[in-house]
Order: C-alpha cells, then sequence, then structure tokens
C-alpha cells in the first residue's frame, strides 16, 4: 500500500514541480520572500529560500501520499511520504542536472523557456555543482516527505483518540452551561460578533498601501456585484450571464453624469450614484420582461448576448456623441464627503466596504424573508412553487432588477475610482468573473461570494509576478479547487446536502417558529438506518 | 348540498395531444370524489387544469360560482383550491418548517399561521418531530405527509391529492387514507386521484372512471366499489 501509494503521489508531484519550474514559480517566490527579508544577503537568501519552498512542498506531496493509508501502523505513513519525496525528488533532481549542467555550459535556456534564467537554475541548483544539486533535491523531498507522512499520521493517528475525545467532551459540557445556551441564542451576541467584524475590517486598511488597498477595492467591487448575481443564480436560480450589461449602466451613468464630457452636466457623485442604482434596477426589470419568460439554457444565452449588446451599442459610431464611442468617458469624479475628496486608495477602500456591509445586511434581511423563501422555493420547484401561490414572474423580475442594482453601484464605483470607463471594461469577460465569483465561493453564501473574490481577484494579484503565466497558474488553481471542493469554497447548507451522500441526511437546526424543544434527529437517523436494513 | 367545483366539458392539449377530451364532473361541499383510471387516462391533467398549472382550451371551471378557467395557478391559490401533486415533490433541499411555511405563503396573518401549523402538527406528529430535517431526508411516507400538510398550511376550501399512496408499503397506505378520511370528516373538502382503486373508492362519497381523456363512468363510492367493469379493470378482478 505505502509503496504503491508513495509512488503515485510521487509521480503527480514531480509532474507539478517540473511544471511549475517551467514557468517559474520557485524563482517569483524566492524574488517574493527576499523582498519581505531584507537583512539576509541575497545569495544566502536565494539558498534558504529555494530550499524552504522545495521543503514545503515536499511535505504536501507526502501528506498527500500518506492520506489513504492506514491509521495504524506509523510506519505506512511515514513510508509512504518517503517513497512520495524520494520519488518528486528524483524528478527534479534529474531536471535540475540537466538544466544546471547546461546553464554552466553557458548554453542560454531562455531562447527555449523564458523563465529559466541562469540566475533562476542558480536558485534552484543552490548555487551547487550539478551532481550534489540533484542529490540535494533528492535529500530535501525525501526528508520533507517523510515529515509530511508523518505530519499526516499526527493529524489523524491513533493518539488523537482519547484527546480528541476530551476535546469534544470539553466543548459539548461548555455548550450545555446555561450562559453559553442563553449567549449563543441572545440577539446581542449576534450584534456583538457583527461589531467585531466591522471593527476587525475596517482597520486592515490602515496598513495598506496604495497598491493592496487597490487590489482590495477590486476584491470590494466584486463582493458587490457577486452579492448581486448571487441573489439571481443562487438564490432564484436564473442563470444570467449578462451581468455585465448593468455594471456598464452603472458605470456610465456615472460617467456620463459627472465627466466634463461628452454630455457635461457635471453632477454630484452621490446623485449620480442614486441615479446609476436605480437606473441599473430598472434596466433590469425592464430588460427581463421578455428575457425571464425563458428557462434555464435558454435564459443564459439570452442574457449573455444582452451583455454583449450594451458593449458594443456603447462603442458604436452611433452613440459615439452619447457615450464617447471607443475612447470612453474621462474625469469621471469621485465621492466627497463634507466637502472632502475622497480620492486615495484607501479612503476608497472604506468607502467600498461601507457599501459591502451595507449589501450584506440586505441580503441577509432577503435571505430570511418571504421574499428569500420564495425565491428559494422557485428556484428548487418553479410549477409547485408558482402552485404554493408564488407568482413566479414577478419574483424573477425582482430577483433581476435586484441583481442589477447591485451591479450597477459595481459599475459605479468602478467607473468612479479609475476615473474612467470605456467599452473594454464591459467585455463578457466581467460577466463569467462575476459567476465564477459566486460558483467557486459556493453558491447562496455570503461567506462564500466573499471567499471567491479574494480567491478570483485577489490571488491574480498576488500571483501577478509570474507575469505571462499567470492565467495559467491560475486556470490549474481553480481547477484543482473546484475537483477538491466542488460546492465551493464556503458552501451554504443547504448546497452541501445536494453535494453529500444521498442516503445520508443531514440535520440542520433552523430556526422554528413554534420553537419546539430540539428533536433528536441523530436517534431518529440512526432508527431509520436499522428499519432499512432489517 | 353547496356546489363547491363544477367542472364542465374541458378539453386540455399538451401541444397536439388531446389529453383531456371534454372531461365534466363535480364536487359538492364536505365531499371527497375520487377519479381512478388507468395510467395516462387524464388523471392528473384534470387536477393540474383545476388548478392552473395548465389550462383548458375549451369548457370551464367553476370555482365557488366564480369562473377560473384562465386564471394562473398563484391566483387559484388564493381562491382556496391546492393541491398536493403527483410525486409529492417537497422541496428536498428546505426543512420541513420551511415546506410548510411556503406552503402557507398566500395566509399572511401570523396567528392564523400558527394556528394551521399546529392543525398540522396535530395529523402528523411526526412531522413535528422532523421539523428541522431537510425535506430530501424524509422517507417516502412523511414526504407525502409533507405535501398533504404544506397543502393544508393555506385552509384550502377544496384539497386536490393526486395519487397520495403512490409507492407506499401497505400500511403507510392505510395511515394516510385513515388521515384523508379524517381531514375529510373534519370539514375539507377533497378531490382524489387514486390508482388504489378499492381504497380510494372505499371512503369516497362519489367516483368518476375517466378512460382515454373521457369519463366513462360515474357513481358513489359504494356503487363503483361494485360495478363489474370497475372490479375487472382497476380491482384486478376477473
Ligand atoms: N407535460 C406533458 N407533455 C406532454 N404530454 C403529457 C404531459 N403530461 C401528460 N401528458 C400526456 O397526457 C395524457 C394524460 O396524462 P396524465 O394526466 O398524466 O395521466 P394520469 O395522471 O392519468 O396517469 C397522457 O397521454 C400523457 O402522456
Ligand atoms: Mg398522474
Amino acid at each position: 500500500m505505502a509503496i504503491r501509494n508513495g509512488t503515485r503521489a510521487g509521480l503527480i508531484f514531480g509532474f507539478i514541480m517540473v511544471f511549475l519550474i517551467l514557468i517559474g514559480v520557485p524563482e517569483t517566490i524566492n524574488v517574493i520572500l527576499q523582498e519581505a527579508t531584507t537583512n539576509i544577503d541575497v545569495e544566502t537568501g536565494q539558498v534558504i529560500n529555494t530550499a524552504a519552498f522545495l521543503f514545503v512542498m515536499g511535505v504536501v506531496a507526502g501528506f498527500a501520499a500518506a492520506r489513504k493509508e492506514e491509521p495504524d501502523p506509523l510506519s505506512g505513513a511515514v513510508l509512504s511520504g518517503l517513497i512520495a519525496g524520494l520519488i518528486t525528488g528524483a524528478t527534479t533532481g534529474l531536471m535540475i542536472i540537466i538544466l544546471r549542467s547546461l546553464a554552466l555550459s553557458e548554453i542560454d535556456l531562455r531562447e527555449y523557456l523564458d523563465k529559466l534564467s541562469p540566475t533562476a537554475i542558480e536558485s534552484l541548483a543552490l548555487r551547487l555543482s550539478p551532481i550534489l544539486a540533484g542529490g540535494a533535491h533528492v535529500l530535501i523531498f525525501a526528508l520533507s516527505g517523510a515529515t509530511g507522512g508523518l505530519l499526516n499520521w499526527i493529524g489523524r493517528g491513533p493518539w488523537r483518540g482519547p484527546v480528541g475525545q476530551m476535546i469534544s467532551n470539553t466543548r459539548d459540557r461548555l455548550a450545555r452551561l446555561p450562559i453559553v445556551a442563553q449567549a449563543q441564542n441572545s440577539p446581542i451576541t449576534r450584534y456583538v460578533v457583527w461589531a467585531a467584524v466591522i471593527a476587525v475590517v475596517m482597520i486592515v486598511p490602515q496598513f495598506l498601501n496604495d497598491y493592496w488597498s487597490f487590489v482590495l477595492g477590486t476584491v470590494g467591487i466584486y463582493v458587490i456585484m457577486g452579492l448581486g448575481l448571487n441573489i439571481v443564480v443562487g438564490m432564484a436560480g436564473l442563470l444570467d450571464l449578462g451581468n455585465v450589461a448593468f455594471f456598464a449602466v452603472g458605470a456610465y451613468t456615472v460617467g456620463l453624469l459627472t465627466a466634463p464630457e461628452p454630455v457635461g452636466v457635471l453632477w454630484d457623485f452621490w446623485t449620480a450614484l442614486i441615479f446609476g442604482i436605480v437606473l441599473a434596477g430598472l434596466a433590469g426589470v425592464i430588460l427581463g420582461v421578455p428575457v425571464l419568460r425563458l428557462r434555464g439554457d435558454y435564459l443564459a444565452i439570452v442574457t449573455l448576448g444582452l451583455g454583449e449588446i450594451i458593449r458594443i451599442l456603447i462603442r458604436s459610431d452611433l452613440l459615439k456623441d452619447f457615450t464617447g464611442g471607443p475612447r470612453g468617458v474621462r474625469d469621471i469624479s469621485g465621492p466627497s464627503l463634507f466637502g472632502l475628496e475622497i480620492g486615495s486608495e484607501r479612503t476608497f477602500l472604506y468607502f467600498i466596504l461601507v457599501g459591502i456591509f451595507l449589501l450584506i445586511f440586505v441580503t441577509i434581511r432577503l435571505k430570511n424573508s418571504r421574499v428569500g423563501r420564495a425565491w428559494i422555493a422557485m428556484r428548487e420547484d418553479e410549477t409547485v412553487a408558482q402552485a404554493m401561490g408564488i407568482n413566479t414572474l414577478n419574483y424573477k423580475l425582482l430577483a433581476f432588477g435586484m441583481g442589477a442594482a447591485f451591479a450597477g453601484l459595481g459599475g459605479v464605483l468602478f467607473a468612479s475610482r479609475n476615473q474612467f470607463t470605456g467599452p473594454e471594461d464591459h467585455t463578457l469577460l466581467v460577466s463569467i468573473n462575476v459567476l465564477a465569483v459566486v460558483i467557486v465561493g459556493g453558491m447562496n453564501s455570503i461567506p462564500g461570494v466573499i471567499l471567491g473574490a479574494f480567491a478570483l481577484k485577489g490571488l491574480p494579484e498576488i500571483l501577478r509576478q509570474l507575469d505571462e503565466y499567470r492565467v495559467l497558474v491560475f486556470g490549474g488553481l481553480l481547477v484543482v479547487m473546484m475537483i477538491l471542493r466542488p460546492e465551493g469554497l464556503w458552501p451554504s447548507q443547504r448546497t452541501r446536502l445536494q453535494f453529500s451522500d444521498e442516503d445520508e441526511p443531514v440535520p440542520i437546526e433552523l430556526s422554528s417558529a413554534t420553537s419546539a424543544a430540539p428533536t433528536p434527529i441523530k436517534a431518529d437517523v440512526e432508527e431509520q438506518k436499522q428499519a432499512a436494513t432489517r | 348540498m353547496r356546489q363547491v367545483l363544477s367542472v364542465d366539458s374541458i378539453h386540455t392539449f399538451y401541444g397536439n395531444i388531446h389529453a383531456l377530451q371534454g372531461i365534466s364532473l363535480e364536487v359538492n361541499e364536505g365531499e371527497i370524489v375520487t377519479l381512478i383510471g388507468g395510467n395516462g387516462a387524464g388523471k392528473s391533467t384534470t387536477l393540474n387544469t383545476i388548478c392552473g398549472v395548465v389550462h383548458a382550451r375549451e369548457g370551464q371551471v367553476v370555482f365557488e360560482g366564480e369562473d377560473i378557467t384562465t386564471l394562473p395557478s398563484h391566483d387559484i391559490v388564493l381562491k382556496g383550491i391546492t393541491q398536493s401533486p403527483e410525486g409529492r415533490r417537497i422541496f428536498a433541499r428546505l426543512s420541513v418548517l420551511e415546506n410548510l411555511t411556503l406552503g402557507a405563503y398566500t395566509r399572511r396573518d401570523r396567528a392564523e399561521f400558527k394556528r394551521n401549523l399546529e392543525l398540522v402538527f396535530e395529523l402528523f406528529p411526526r412531522l413535528k418531530e422532523r421539523q428541522t430535517q431537510f425535506g430530501g431526508t424524509l422517507s417516502g411516507g412523511e414526504q407525502q405527509m409533507l405535501a398533504i400538510g404544506r397543502a393544508m398550511m393555506a385552509q384550502p376550501r377544496l384539497l386536490l391529492l393526486d395519487e397520495p399512496s403512490m409507492g407506499l408499503a401497505p400500511i403507510l397506505v392505510q395511515e394516510i387514507f385513515t388521515i384523508i378520511d379524517r381531514l375529510n370528516r373534519e370539514g375539507t373538502t377533497i378531490l382524489l386521484v387514486e390508482q388504489n382503486a378499492q381504497i380510494a373508492l372505499s371512503i369516497s362519497d362519489r367516483g368518476y372512471v375517466l378512460q382515454a381523456g373521457q369519463i366513462v363512468l360515474t357513481g358513489s363510492g359504494q356503487e363503483l366499489l361494485t360495478n363489474p367493469m370497475v372490479r375487472e379493470a382497476y380491482l384486478g378482478e376477473l
């Protein structure tokens, strides 16, 4: 077992390592780490950083290899980790022997792959001669692989039994204390938690420079759009691929109303903001009327076309005098508060954060309301929802309009922060990104949308060092993520049910109107299972 | 006896398929009326035409003196007709309580809601025990109870039940029909569709036999139970 698991993980990680080396990931990490740790000289840093990177990868490989091992003999887990490490190390070691030899004989590999610069190879070889470098790789990976296996064993090994028991016992006992139970049910606890979250989030920007404030601002704008699309797709179950249309309405509303050209009415930002949201929402409702009679795939295709039509319209010569055509709209004004310009990226980030908190509040209220229930019912079974007395067309329009209004706000913020908007800001890619935010994060889950926005708009910025391979790595990460967590990063309880085994009931606690005593669901499930086997 | 529902020679189509070819029937206040018939006879289509899921091309559906033929289904619920549909179709990813809450969607009065909920829980104590569980995790019998309970939450003046015994063990069928009978005794008017003709007719005041979109026979529950044609075709006797 150990040999097979180890070999499989070793081959997979060997392959991954070769790929990462070819696209220059180790060197990028080296550069990032060097920037972070200024007090070590470059050469030592080069060796330490690379070795650390290799070690971490080896630990991951060993951990992965040991995952399928039996919990009991420690040797199984460590052995499979060791084997995985050896194979990974042999692969990269072989590669580094070749690369290092070639580099030392003055062959410039950048002609073939531009990430294989002499310095990159030097770091990878830990500044050693080819053969020693190969050996070092094998050694590092063997050690780290075994460590990974050991860590895996510790994570779930036999010792976990009594200690784990103790922890869960303590937790149960704590939960049964009257004070704790009371605190859990009291709204005050909820307010305190929210206040703490808001406080922490509001402090964070103080530690960010302009660049990261900008990046987080972009993430924030996608959170806003994601929250909107989540209402449409997640709650109401309408697959909308034309979100960018309403983003564009918001962006162009603020642009045209506040910029000196081409319209030049020079309105105040706040008025334009309200107009942007309202107009986008209205556009959603108006466009929704013909579109929302369609179901499923048709709806997706038509909304997709809708987004493109808007983009083509705004860049057309026909509307050039009103929209600025391909050149877009410049000098869009930003918000000001009590006469103070919100100019810096950081203050703008605060502005976006306030918007996010407001929208989260609205979303939560909607979710637990009659409207939210109607949306969910409609998503689950439209015919039956109608038979419950739900006017599904109206509710679809409402969802579409709300999603559009949120997207409109996103557009307003985006255009006013960049002080510019043009047709290229409003491509299909925006819709797809927002949809990806919702799906990657986890449908119908607010924390999911936030995580999704970080993964999709924040991660690429962190990977920016990878230049042209950024998208490739990013795509790879997305694929891995969706394989590991198909239900999203932070799915809602309902989605979890859909992705869990069908015959494994997921008991949940939802607030009950009659506030009856909690039911012994566990026992019932057992009973059911026994009945089924009888 | 006051007439609650009168269906007057309705014709319903699915595209070119002429599913209902002039069905007429009526239901009086306080009755249980059963439609029996083979697969594809048009039983579900009849119920769906009454509650507006599909619409008749010809003919009329009159409920409490009002023509509801062309009303959309969400308006018909407001008039007082609800259905427990074929195959139950409960919301699998919603809790039992949420399913029931949705059933009461048209009833906005909170006190009334609580009363109806108590009523349903009293009828189906098992639903009360499982109110926080997801609908999809219930057993078949419990799902049927939930479907009926959900339909009852709107306090219907006419309850449509489409094959409540479908796929249930005999003992559960008995249990469900006992409850249907009780519901009726407590004042709910019921139009029932069943394949299980024996048990359905035995609790029914009247019945109709449907064949290929037409009504071929009608009579009291007892009459139909003893009718040779019914016995042969639907009760499996020769
Ligand atoms: N959605 C539909 N589309 C097309 N034909 C349908 C549809 N539903 C039912 N039918 C047809 O209408 C006829 C009556 O069906 P139905 O009312 O479901 O019968 P029953 O409930 O008595 O089994 C059948 O011939 C069936 O094939
Ligand atoms: Mg049927």
